[in-house]
């Protein structure tokens, strides 16, 4: 085997390389299979079944379609989950960019040390986060029990199954994939380009949100796909930390799907949400695309 | 500059690690093997602590546990279509209907069973057998709350401020919201007056959550009462959690737990021994013992003084519903729960 390899590039490796240049698309082919078997598949499976009147899939029509779009609380519900993500990627935004910022000025060493303290929940499992966050937001966690202690409140305030608890949760949940995207992207920034504009009179500011705010788009963009998906669809946490009067897509897809077994709304959720978000990323990315055809153009 | 961490060759030697910890021959050395469900929380340790190494003892087989909830084992089952994705479930009676109606389960035979004699009349039929019994009440922590007499309590102070609420999800939760119901008019096929009654006292509830997800609010001082069953509290209190059960004045709820052996499974033997094993005098004793205090189906077994029910002749005296009418109800309950409940 590794005979054969060696010897490839001596004998046909022109050949090879003009085979491999002209069947390049070739190389995606293994992806691109696995891509429509485990997703394009799956995805018109779960339009066929969403296309079934009841729960036992016999009746084909468009009944749970109707059934769905024709209960306003469920409009709630669609209208929350988006919003929930809205919310998550505006802290993860607020408290994200500025931490990419301080890593731009940091020594490499530092770098490293902050690029493992970010990765690190990544590390743990979804679930090891979740309960952890039970623990500090708890009526008897650790917030509760300083705020007390120091007096500031005399009863515990309620933070868990509240969509701020949850919010302040899917923030740090979520903040890997919001900083290493960004991150990647400015750290290939020039350092010449802050440089040279704090040399044309630019105050810090004008600099920042003139140069480096633009020339980040790409890994912001990035970022707020990744969280925008994420925290939306965070099963877990949405219902652990949220509790279950916070009702969000992933709780009802659940619900129809395991507990009461009526797929075929289940479907039509799981498509509501698959559209819904589909349709705020595509958004967000033609914006990515905008402001970097802003730039380069 | 930054992200050397990430380079390609050790995502590579991670990701094939990874992979190749995958494809290792699982238990290669045993005689076989079995995945079966169990409960999350006590039937899992128990059964984890117990039954697990009891097997592999005996029989040379691992077992290997799912813990899922009843509803859960029957919807992945279903979604599974004739290819199981375990061999024995552990089922309540609701969801043991839906199974026998979905046709989900192998026909069963008593007489595979040597211990089959050694249960009461009627505990094995072609559907499965009847491996135990669950109570299910209100739960209290004694320190902070006096002891609540019954479930109207719960929807007073001190109760309802520090009340964990389940829904329709599981059978516990669903049995004890219909006895709620009942105590304010309604009965097993109607639970609009338990809507009515929380709804009145909403916001003043400590938590709502999924059924997961009560023992740890338990814990953590969320919710310090809450409606489960004997061996949850029981878990909860081998723990060191400060955790009491009471039995309503209206009485308890008590229902039979069954196990069913999957259509289209491999491991029909295997099955039939782990269900052996599991009614058997030795593993019915040692799952009575604290902390999992379960009640035992083995006629054999000598009951311990400290069990919710002292022998299953008590079953009358306690509640019992009929799932056969409770079932076709439930998915409009769970739907209706989430629009009275939902902030």
């Amino acid at each position: 085997m590794s005979i054969t390899l060696a010897a490839a590039p001596e004998t046909g490796g022109g050949s090879l390389r003009r085979l491999l240049r002209a069947e390049e698309w070739q190389l995606a082919l293994p992806l691109g299979l696995a891509f429509v078997a485990l997703f394009v598949a799956p995805l018109l499976l779960l339009v066929g079944t969403s296309l079934f009147d009841d729960d036992k899939i016999t009746q084909p029509g468009f009944g749970s379609w109707a059934k769905f779009f024709g209960d306003p609380f469920n409009y709630k519900v669609v209208a929350d989950t988006l919003l929930l993500g809205v919310k998550t990627v505006c802290t993860t935004v607020l408290i994200g960019y500025p931490l990419a910022l301080v890593y731009l000025d940091l020594p490499t060493r530092l770098q490293k040390v902050l690029i493992f303290i970010i990765v690190l929940p990544l590390l743990l499992s979804v679930v090891v986060r979740t309960f952890a966050w039970i623990v500090v937001l708890g009526r008897e966690g650790m917030i509760n029990q300083l705020l007390q202690s120091l007096g500031v409140i005399s009863e515990p305030l309620r933070l868990l199954q509240t969509e701020l608890g949850l919010v302040i949760s899917l923030t740090q949940i979520e903040m890997p994939l919001m900083l290493l995207p960004l991150i990647s992207v400015m750290s290939r920034l020039d350092p010449n380009l802050r440089d040279a504009s704090a040399a044309l009179g630019a105050s810090r500011w004008r600099t920042l949100f003139t140069v480096i705010v633009p020339l980040s788009m790409p890994g912001l963009v990035a970022g707020c796909l990744l969280v925008f998906a994420s925290s939306t669809t965070a099963f877990i946490s949405q219902t652990v930390i949220g509790g279950v009067r916070l009702i969000y897509l992933p709780l009802l897809i659940w619900q129809q799907s395991l507990v009461v077994y009526n797929w075929p709304l289940a479907a039509v959720a799981s498509l509501s949400l698959v559209v819904s978000v589909l349709s705020v990323i595509a958004a967000l990315s033609w914006l990515g695309r905008r402001s970097s055809g802003h730039l380069h153009g | 500059m930054t992200m050397q961490s990430f380079n390609r060759r050790s995502l590579l030697a991670g990701a094939s690690a990874l992979g190749g910890a995958s494809l290792m021959p699982r238990g290669a050395f045993a005689k076989g093997s079995l995945v079966a469900t169990t409960y999350p929380g006590s039937w899992e340790e128990a059964y984890r602590a117990i039954v697990v190494p009891a097997l592999k003892k005996k029989e040379d087989i691992d077992l290997e546990l799912a813990p899922l909830f009843a509803m859960d084992q029957i919807g992945k089952a279903k979604a599974s279509r004739g290819a199981p994705p375990f061999d024995v479930f552990i089922l309540d009676p609701g969801p043991r209907i839906v199974g026998i109606e979905g046709g989900i389960f192998e026909k069963f035979d008593g007489k595979k069973l040597s211990n089959a004699a050694k249960l009461p009349a009627g505990f094995i039929d072609d559907s499965g057998i009847c491996v135990g019994a669950q109570v299910v009440g209100i739960a209290y922590n004694p320190k902070k709350l006096p002891a609540p007499k019954g479930w109207k309590d719960l929807l007073v102070e001190p109760y309802v401020s520090r009340l964990g609420l389940t829904g329709f999800q599981t059978t516990f939760g669903t049995a004890s919201l219909i006895e709620l119901s009942k105590q304010f008019g309604g009965s097993l096929t109607n639970v609009d007056p338990a809507f009515v009654e929380l709804k009145k006292v909403l916001p003043k509830i400590a938590a709502v959550g999924l059924p997961a997800a009560m023992p740890g609010l338990f814990q953590q001082g969320q919710c310090d009462v809450m409606y489960t069953n004997t061996q949850t509290v029981a878990t909860l209190k081998g723990k060191g959690i400060d955790i009491e059960f009471v039995k309503p004045e209206s009485g308890a709820v008590a229902f039979y737990t069954t196990m069913h052996i999957a259509k289209g499974t491999t491991e029909t033997a295997n099955a039939y021994k782990y269900l052996d094993l599991v009614v058997s005098k030795e593993m019915q004793e040692a799952m009575t013992k604290s902390p999992y205090n379960f009640i035992p189906v083995n006629k054999d077994v000598v009951l311990p003084p400290d069990l919710p029910m002292k022998s299953l002749d008590e079953m009358s005296k306690y509640v019992v519903q009929d799932w056969a009418q409770i079932n076709p109800l439930r998915a409009a309950w769970i739907e209706k729960f989430n629009k009275e409940m939902a902030k």
